[in-house]
C-alpha cells in the first residue's frame, strides 16, 4: 500500500509518464554520469595505489576525490528520484538490497583510502602505497559488483509497478 | 521529432572506405618493411585505426540499406544474406586490425617502435582483412550489379575459396534470434558496456581535467600512461555495443540517438587525431607539475569532454528515440 501511495504521487507519475526530455531518461542519464565519475575516478586512484605509473605523485591525486564525491552525490540523488518513480520495481527485488550493501561497502572503502592514504600528509609515499594496496584491490571488486548489480536490476525485477508484474 | 536518412545512399558512400582503405594501408605497411621506414609504418597504423573507426557506420548503415532494397522484387534475398555474413566477418577482422594498430601506435610512442609480435599480428590480420573486405565488396556488388555476374543467374553458389570462407561467416539471423531469446546475454553485454564507460570517463576525464588546469600539481606525462586503460574501455564498448546492435539491428537502425552517438564518436576520433598528430600532444607531454598546458591542448581537452558527454547522453536516450528515422 505504501508503495502504491508513492507511485500515485504527482512526482512519481511525472517522472514515469512525462514526455519531457527531463523525465525518467534524464534522471537515468544523471545516475550514469555520476556513477561513471565515481567509479572511473576510483579506478584511476586504485590503479596508482596498485603500483601503476609510479612516477605519478600520489599527493596531488587527492584533488580527484572532489570529482569522485561529486559523482557519488549525483548518482545518489538521482537514484532517490529513480526509486520514487519505480519503488515497487526496486524494493521487491532482492538484488536492489545487494546493490545498496555493495555501494555502502564501496563508499566505506573509498573513505578509508582517502583517510589512511591521502589525508596523512606525514607518511612517505611507500607507506601510503603499502596501506592503500589491499584497499584498492577491494575497492575494484566491490565497485565492479555494485555496478553489475545495478545494471542487472533492469533484467531481474518481478513487479514493475504495484500489482503489475514485469 | 523525425529525421531523414537514405541508408542505401549512406552505405554506398561509406562502403568503399574499408575496401579500398585497407588495400592502401596494407601496401604502405608492406613498403615500410623494405625501406625500413618507421614514418611510413606509423602512417599505415594510423590509417588502419581510422578505417576501423569508419567501418562502424559503414556496417551499421548496411542494415538500413538492406531494408531499402529488400522490398524490390528483382533483388535476391540469398545474395543479401551472403553479403551480410561476409560483412560481419570482415567487420570483426577490421576492428581487431584497428585495435592492434592502436597498440602498435602506443608502442611507437613508448619505445619508439612497435614490438615484433605486434608487427606480425598487424600484418597477419590486415592481409586477411583485405581479402575479407574484398569478398564483402564483391558480394555487396553482386546484389545490385547483374552486369558483373558471370552468367545470367544470380551468383548464389560459391567458388572454392568462397565456400571455405563462408563456413566462418556468421549467420545473422541465428545471432539475432539468440540475442532476442536470451536476455542474460544482453544483460551481460550491457554490464560490460558500463564498466567500459567507467574506464573511459575515469581516465580520459582525469587527463582532460588536468590539461584544462585541474590538479595542476600533477605532471601530465605519467597521467597519460593510464590511457591504455581507457582504450581497453573503448575496445570493450565497441565490442559490446556492436554485439547488442547485431542482436537487434531493426530496433537500433531507425534510432536517431544512435546515429548522433556514432557521429559524436567519429568526431572524437578526429579530436584524438588533432591531439596526437599535431604539436598539442608533444607540448602536453612536457608539462610538469604546476605548469599550464598550451591553449591548443586545452581546446582539444574541452572538446573531448563535450563530445564524451554527448556520447553518454545520446547512448542513454537510445531507448527513447526508436523509429525516429525514415
Amino acid at each position: 500500500m505504501f508503495l502504491n501511495t508513492i507511485e500515485e504521487s504527482g512526482l512519481s507519475t511525472w517522472i514515469r509518464e512525462t514526455e519531457s526530455p527531463f523525465g525518467f531518461y534524464f534522471i537515468l542519464l544523471l545516475h550514469n554520469i555520476g556513477l561513471s565519475l565515481a567509479v572511473g575516478t576510483s579506478v584511476l586512484i586504485g590503479l596508482r595505489l596498485l603500483g601503476f605509473a609510479p612516477d605519478l605523485p600520489l599527493a596531488p591525486l587527492k584533488k580527484f576525490f572532489t570529482v569522485l564525491w561529486t559523482g557519488a552525490w549525483i548518482s545518489g540523488v538521482s537514484g532517490v528520484f529513480l526509486l520514487l518513480a519505480y519503488p515497487t520495481k526496486a524494493l521487491t527485488n532482492p538484488l536492489f538490497y545487494v546493490k545498496l550493501t555493495l555501494i555502502g561497502l564501496g563508499i566505506w572503502i573509498t573513505l578509508r583510502i582517502e583517510k589512511v592514504v591521502f589525508d596523512d600528509t606525514k607518511a612517505s609515499e611507500e607507506v601510503k602505497l603499502a596501506r592503500g594496496r589491499s584497499l584498492a584491490a577491494r575497492s575494484f571488486i566491490v565497485w565492479l559488483a555494485a555496478v553489475s548489480a545495478g545494471r542487472l536490476l533492469a533484467y531481474t525485477y518481478k513487479y514493475l509497478l504495484y500489482g503489475r508484474t514485469g | 521529432m523525425e529525421f531523414q536518412i537514405n541508408f542505401a545512399h549512406l552505405h554506398l558512400l561509406l562502403n568503399h572506405i574499408p575496401v579500398i582503405g585497407t588495400i592502401i594501408a596494407v601496401c604502405l605497411f608492406l613498403i615500410s618493411f623494405f625501406g625500413k621506414n618507421d614514418d611510413l609504418r606509423r602512417s599505415s597504423l594510423i590509417i588502419f585505426a581510422g578505417i576501423a573507426f569508419l567501418t562502424i557506420p559503414t556496417f551499421v548503415s548496411g542494415f538500413g540499406a538492406q531494408a531499402n532494397i529488400a522490398k524490390q522484387p528483382e533483388v535476391s534475398k540469398a545474395l543479401i544474406e551472403r553479403h551480410e555474413g561476409a560483412a560481419m566477418l570482415s567487420f570483426w577482422f577490421m576492428e581487431i586490425t584497428g585495435a592492434l594498430a592502436i597498440v602498435g601506435l602506443w608502442q611507437f610512442h613508448r619505445t619508439s617502435r612497435p614490438a615484433r609480435w605486434n608487427v606480425l599480428a598487424v600484418l597477419l590480420f590486415s592481409v586477411v582483412t583485405v581479402g575479407l573486405m574484398a569478398r564483402t565488396g564483391n558480394t555487396g556488388g553482386d546484389i545490385r550489379h547483374p552486369e558483373v555476374w558471370e552468367s545470367r543467374e544470380a551468383p548464389v553458389t560459391e567458388g572454392t575459396i568462397g565456400s571455405i570462407v563462408h563456413v566462418f561467416e556468421p549467420n545473422p539471423d541465428k545471432f539475432t534470434r539468440a540475442m532476442v531469446f536470451s536476455k542474460w546475454e544482453t544483460a551481460f553485454l550491457m554490464d560490460l558496456h558500463f564498466i567500459g564507460l567507467a574506464l573511459i570517463v575515469g581516465i580520459i576525464g582525469a587527463l582532460d581535467l588536468r590539461i584544462l588546469g585541474f590538479a595542476k600539481q600533477l605532471p601530465i606525462a605519467p597521467l597519460h600512461k593510464f590511457v591504455p586503460w581507457a582504450l581497453a574501455g573503448l575496445g570493450i564498448n565497441v565490442t559490446t555495443g556492436m554485439l547488442v546492435f547485431i542482436g537487434m539491428p531493426v530496433y537500433y537502425t531507425y534510432d536517431a540517438a544512435l546515429w548522433l552517438k556514432i557521429l559524436a564518436l567519429m568526431l572524437l576520433g578526429l579530436n584524438a587525431a588533432a591531439f596526437y598528430l599535431t604539436d598539442a600532444f608533444s607540448g602536453v607531454e612536457h608539462v610538469k607539475a604546476g605548469e599550464d598546458a598550451a591553449l591548443s591542448a586545452k581546446l582539444v581537452a574541452a572538446s573531448s569532454m563535450c563530445l564524451w558527454l554527448a556520447v553518454i547522453t545520446l547512448g542513454r536516450y537510445i531507448q527513447s528515440f526508436p523509429d525516429t528515422i525514415n
